[in-house]
């Protein structure tokens, strides 16, 4: 194929229908038990006390009922966990993945190439991780980052290499696996991911990016990040994920855990892309010390389902959120996001913007949490969520649960639903644009307030996703 | 020269009612010439605009409206040219192919589109004008290449499609017309119509006239609302318009104040539906003294 | 979940109430029926998130609130000319027909537990029946109850074209020992281009558990205005709602409540956009001091063949104590994209500028406050068009206040 070719196929719906041909060095038998656990774990040549991790999430899973009957919630009577293959391992030699893109096998090296990935690396991010199938193939960190000691490593490796600090973070304090059946799930077969560890006072001014790609048909990825950001630190991580079409569905279900100690800022952006038969179910948490600030920033496009709600605990005095989401669901996607925020501390502040777009069918849901405690005097919440709705087909739905705890706070939340106007269309059209245009445009500018503030990398991306898109079923 | 003629044109709403609004409105606009259209509330103006734009709130019943085009207009388009190119029928094409053959509406009441701001709009709207005009003027095979183009690069690295105007460019462009409109530069940075007032709209609307440089503008009440000073500076804009890129106006209005410094070479009056009256600009005069009563009586008796 | 029938309670009880009151056989086999749904229905749903159960109806002892055979109460009806207002029972003579035809047709009995109960064991309540073309000005329902339980069933009916404002008010009169349960089931069917306002006051003493399903149903051209006031019962859970099914109907329900000590008010405001051209505004306003604490769950569901809906909600609630809590749900489900839906929801203290600006006029803080909180209820207050309801309202807010 040549490079040319690639590109088409890379840039326009049409590149989610590369596949590559599966040739891996280990594929799990299909169902889970104990054994596959036990399997797992033993090629991976884990520590007892990861194995004794996995075998009690796992029963956990196997005891907990699925997130069914909350009110209008995705349809997941599909996802039958025993018929996906839990972990493959690619083919390739170096645990922990290579760091030169030369080194990769050319059918993944392909991939990734399509994605952008190097190309970014080079430019603008401090380092850069790349997840196909369970395992991290490549892994990649500027000096400068390294020599003041910021680890970030396939998450695998840092169960080898950082034993101490990932027993006692890892899915102990913040996501344990008995929060919901699909984090048990993870605590049972997760693999790969991402480990940040960002020393204090250092402050990471180049995004870290991790790159997760499902490329086998019946697949799961269930990948594990945990970021850890010391005394008055400062890391941005963005996250990008892709799957390639196939007829049988693919569950995602990642972990994600992030520590914002005193005075620290994470940002955490994910733009998820999922092949359209993909179940997106993830379970991402940030607990945040004395004056830190955790900011999530969330674009869904991709997935048949995606429930996710990004939570941050606000621990410490002092301590803020920012969320931002913006979700889009075309024909026969329900993506069902929202925000948590738990206020219990003093001075706490939390910002939730969401904006959701429903077209062809799509169903959208905001579904979020505010939760103040008794004693989280002097804190604030500011919760907007805007939804634009294409046709009649689509449905969009606002859930937002408020308890409020403490009188000493300003709680504040609003909600809108529209259509795309007529006459707006009319009137740009009048002005030359075509309809596709105008739509186009009108999108942009519903989600111009969110994109304004957005890493300009990240906005582009956004954006060309949006156009896709909207170019994938108006043409 | 482009010429707008207007043919026998009946419409109605576009619902299950369908109550008639025109019943026959005959009218011709050429390049360069100033026309004002009268008539009381409810007479059917607004309608023949919107109509004449492409609006889809209204059905045709019978009738046609033609655009005529001769070489000077079509002086940019490198095809070669049949007979057909230079004769359209507005009916069957879309808001934005009018647009691009240069049909201009001036809104009464223009959207308010927030998060776009004006010059990423404009500069748009200019670049799909001068892409479609080139696509109306093709032959359908040619079409078929232009739509496999694709992206070059993937969505995270590729460059932005600049289109045919540049930003530099553009915003030159964009500035010059906004001093001539004596308009605050700070316009060009704000969200399309988004919390302008009533003036300032107008404003605008008279400004992206200047920038797509139509050959038949139809403005609908363009002087509502406006304050005298903004009332000269608009007017000032329409003036140019026809001075300097040769536009044909039809102009909408209830009051002679705007006539006073936009002078029209023709006057038409509507009543129920239809042009009754037509005269010169003492016509606009006439009207101002003796009211609409005066043309009713005059028409329906003579009738 | 299905609760236990009380051992109390059996068909027998039934029949007994239905025999009691003279009742024709189909009512007697609509309570009946109501009576067997029992073992099928659950409690209304409560909102649930991660480890919180926002009221827990659960707890409610029925076995001891329920006592069907001793029900009592004082029911004071002020009419208004051309239409009928009459107790439940006499209204069976002159109006059988009617009942029949629209008892149980905006709340069917099998709804929940809690309406089937009611179905099945109410004694009192009230038939409004309002002829076309009638203009019914301040009708007027006062009742006490002096039991320790009471089921009530109100039926209003509105014909083509006609218009009732209507003011209910329920206060506890002779005392009784222990815990007391009061049931209020309201149905209102509002004819073509009629109007209704159904205000109804609250104000039970704070030994009671309070449930309350109001349902209004709207034919072409009509509005149904609710306004309700809960102030007085330990624990109320209050269910209006409305149902649009006529195009170009209209409802506004206007929620107030104050709550002190360890009240729980469970309040909720729904609508269901279901024809085309209809608008809805839900308003609600709540003041929480000492330990109460407030739950709030506003609907505004639209159908997919709702065209061109308008659909505005609103909640806001005051917090004038540290131990106080609420909880709020605003929830917008949009079904049809040609829609203009929006909600809001506050939760604070008494604005501390506004505070200092009164206290700074020589104000003191304590008459400052309640000069506020009286201030944060006049939208609700506006909205009221029977003059006594308005004024019974402010009162009971300001004894509160003092």
């Amino acid at each position: 194929m040549s490079s040319e070719e690639h590109l088409k196929q890379t840039d326009t719906e049409a590149r989610f229908e590369f596949k590559k041909e599966q040739k891996s060095a280990f594929q799990a038998e299909k169902g889970l038990n104990e054994e596959t656990i036990r399997v797992i774990s033993e090629d991976k040549d884990e520590p007892e006390w990861m194995l004794q991790r996995r075998l009690r999430a796992l029963k956990h899973f196997q005891n907990m009922p699925m997130p069914t009957g909350w009110p209008e919630a995705p349809d997941l009577s599909e996802v039958d966990v025993d018929a996906i293959v839990p972990y493959i391992r690619p083919d390739v030699d170096v645990r922990g993945g290579v760091d030169d893109w030369r080194d990769l096998p050319d059918e993944i090296k392909d991939t990734f190439d399509k994605l952008g990935i190097p190309e970014a690396e080079k430019n603008a991010l401090s380092g850069v991780g790349a997840q196909y199938e369970s395992e991290i193939v490549y892994q990649n960190m500027q000096e400068q980052w390294q020599e003041k000691g910021v680890v970030f490593c396939d998450m695998d490796k840092a169960v080898q290499e950082h034993e101490e600090i990932v027993k006692e973070y890892f899915m102990t304090k913040c996501v344990p696996p008995s929060d919901n059946k699909f984090a048990a799930l993870h605590g049972a077969i997760w693999s790969g991911g991402s480990f940040v560890y960002v020393p204090e006072d250092v402050t990471v001014n180049m995004p870290i990016q991790a790159y997760f790609r499902m490329n086998s048909e019946g697949m799961g990825q269930f990948e594990h990040t945990l970021i850890i950001a010391e005394k008055g630190s400062e890391v941005h991580y963005i996250e990008g994920c892709s799957a390639p079409k196939y007829s049988a569905f693919n569950l995602h279900s990642g972990g994600v855990e992030v520590f914002v100690k005193e005075d620290a800022h994470v940002q955490y952006s994910t733009v998820q892309n999922w092949s359209k038969n993909t179940y997106n179910l993830n379970t991402k948490r940030a607990i945040v010390e004395k004056n830190g600030r955790m900011e999530w920033i969330s674009g869904s496009m991709g997935s048949k389902a995606t429930m996710l709600y990004p939570a941050s605990i606000l621990k410490g005095r002092g301590a803020s959120d920012n969320h931002i989401t913006i979700a889009f669901a075309g024909k026969g996607q329900n993506i069902d996001t929202g925000a948590k925020v738990y206020h219990n501390a003093p001075e706490t502040k939390s910002t939730i913007e969401s904006k959701s777009i429903s077209k062809d069918g799509g169903r959208t849901n905001y579904r979020g949490l505010v939760h103040i405690a008794d004693g989280a005097y002097n804190s604030s919440t500011a919760v907007e969520c805007d939804a634009l709705m294409f046709d009649n087909e689509s449905t969009s739905d606002t859930m937002p649960y408020m308890e409020i705890n403490e009188s000493r706070v300003d709680v504040a939340h609003e909600a809108t639903v529209g259509k795309i106007g007529d006459e707006d269309i009319f009137y740009l059209q009048s002005r030359g644009l075509d309809d596709d245009d105008a739509k186009q445009m009108i999108v942009s500018g519903f989600i111009e307030p969110i994109t304004e503030e957005l890493p300009i990398e990240y906005a582009v991306e956004l954006n060309r996703l949006v156009e896709l898109e909207m170019e994938g079923s108006l043409g | 020269m482009a010429t707008l003629e207007i043919k026998n044109l009946h419409a109605e709403v576009a619902d299950e009612d369908g109550e008639t609004i025109l019943r026959g409105v005959d009218l011709e606009v050429n390049s360069g010439e100033i026309h004002a259209l009268m008539g009381p509330n409810g007479s059917g103006k607004s309608t023949t605009a919107k109509i004449i734009a492409g609006h889809p709130a209204y059905r045709v019943t019978d009738g046609d409206i033609i655009l005529h085009l001769d070489e000077d207009d079509l002086a940019d388009i490198d095809e070669d040219l049949d007979e057909e190119d230079y004769r359209w029928s507005l009916l069957e094409l879309e808001p934005n192919e009018r647009a691009a053959l240069g049909i201009f509406l001036g809104f009464q009441y223009p959207a308010e589109i927030e998060g776009v701001t004006m010059t990423n709009f404009l500069r748009q709207a200019l670049n799909a004008k001068l892409g479609e005009r080139q696509e109306l003027f093709e032959d359908e095979d040619e079409d078929a290449e232009e739509e496999e183009a694709g992206y070059e690069t993937s969505p995270m690295e590729g460059p932005v499609d600049d289109g045919e105007v540049g930003v530099a460019e553009f915003q030159q462009l964009l500035k010059e017309k906004m001093e001539l409109l004596d308009m605050d530069e700070k316009f060009a940075r704000r969200y399309l119509n988004a919390g302008f007032s009533g003036g300032e709209k107008k404003q605008n609307e008279v400004l992206q006239a200047a920038i797509l440089e139509p050959s038949i503008a139809v403005l609908d009440e363009i002087d509502s609302g406006l304050d005298i000073d903004r009332l000269q500076d608009v007017s000032e804009g329409i003036n140019a318009l026809r001075d300097e890129q040769g536009t044909g106006i039809l102009q909408i209005t209830h009051y002679q104040r705007i006539l006073d410094y936009v002078e029209p070479d023709h006057v038409h009056i509507m009543l129920d539906g239809r042009i009754v009256k037509s005269g010169d600009a003492s016509l606009a005069s006439q009207l101002e003294d003796k009211g609409y009563d005066w043309v009713r009586e005059e028409v329906y008796e003579t009738a | 979940m299905s609760v236990q029938i009380p051992p109390t309670l059996s068909a027998e009880t039934v029949r007994e109430i239905s025999e009691d009151r003279n009742e024709p056989e189909w009512l007697l086999e609509a309570r009946l029926d109501a009576f067997e749904a029992l073992d099928d229905v659950a409690l209304p749903d409560v909102i649930q998130t991660p480890g919180r159960r926002w009221t827990n109806l659960e707890a409610l002892d029925f076995e001891n609130l329920v006592d069907p055979l001793n029900q009592s109460d004082e029911t004071e009806r002020v009419s208004a000319e051309g239409a009928t207002v009459l107790s439940f029972v006499d209204a069976l003579d002159e109006h059988e027909d009617l009942i029949k035809e629209y008892f149980g047709s905006v709340v069917p009995a099998d709804t929940n537990y809690l309406t089937a109960l009611s179905a099945a064991l109410f004694t009192t309540g009230t038939f409004i029946y309002v002829p076309e073309g009638v203009d019914a000005e301040d009708v007027k329902i006062r009742a006490e109850m002096n039991s320790q339980t009471l089921f009530s069933h109100t039926l209003v009916v509105t014909e083509e074209s006609s218009s009732a404002t209507i003011l209910e008010s329920i206060e506890s009169g002779d005392d009784v020992d222990g815990d007391r349960y009061f049931s209020n089931i309201v149905e209102v069917v509002a004819g073509e281009n009629s109007y209704v306002q159904f205000g109804s006051l609250q104000n039970l003493n704070e030994d009671t558990y309070h449930y309350t399903l109001k349902r209004g149903d709207t034919d072409t051209y009509s509005t149904i205005n609710w306004i309700e006031g809960n102030i007085g019962s330990r624990l109320t859970r209050s269910d209006v709602e409305t149902t649009l099914n006529g195009d170009g109907s209209e409802t506004k329900i206007v929620g107030a409540f104050f709550g002190h000590d360890d009240q729980h008010l469970d309040v909720n405001a729904r609508v269901w956009h279901q024809a085309e051209h209809t608008t809805a505004d839900l308003v609600t306003r709540g003041v929480l001091d000492d330990e109460a604490r407030s739950v709030y769950e506003g609907v505004q569901d639209v159908g997919v063949d709702a065209w061109n809906t308008s659909s505005y909600q609103r909640e806001n609630t005051l917090m004038l104590s540290d131990e106080s809590e609420a909880d709020a749900s605003p929830k917008l489900i949009i079904h049809n994209h040609d829609t203009e839906a929006s909600h809001s929801a506050t939760v604070g203290q008494v604005d501390a500028e506004e505070m200092f600006y009164m206290t700074s006029r020589a104000i003191d803080p304590q008459t400052a406050r309640n000069m506020l909180v009286e201030g944060f209820f006049v939208p609700v207050l506006e909205e009221i068009e029977v003059d006594e309801f308005r004024n019974d309202l402010e009162e009971l807010v300001q004894a509160r206040l003092n």
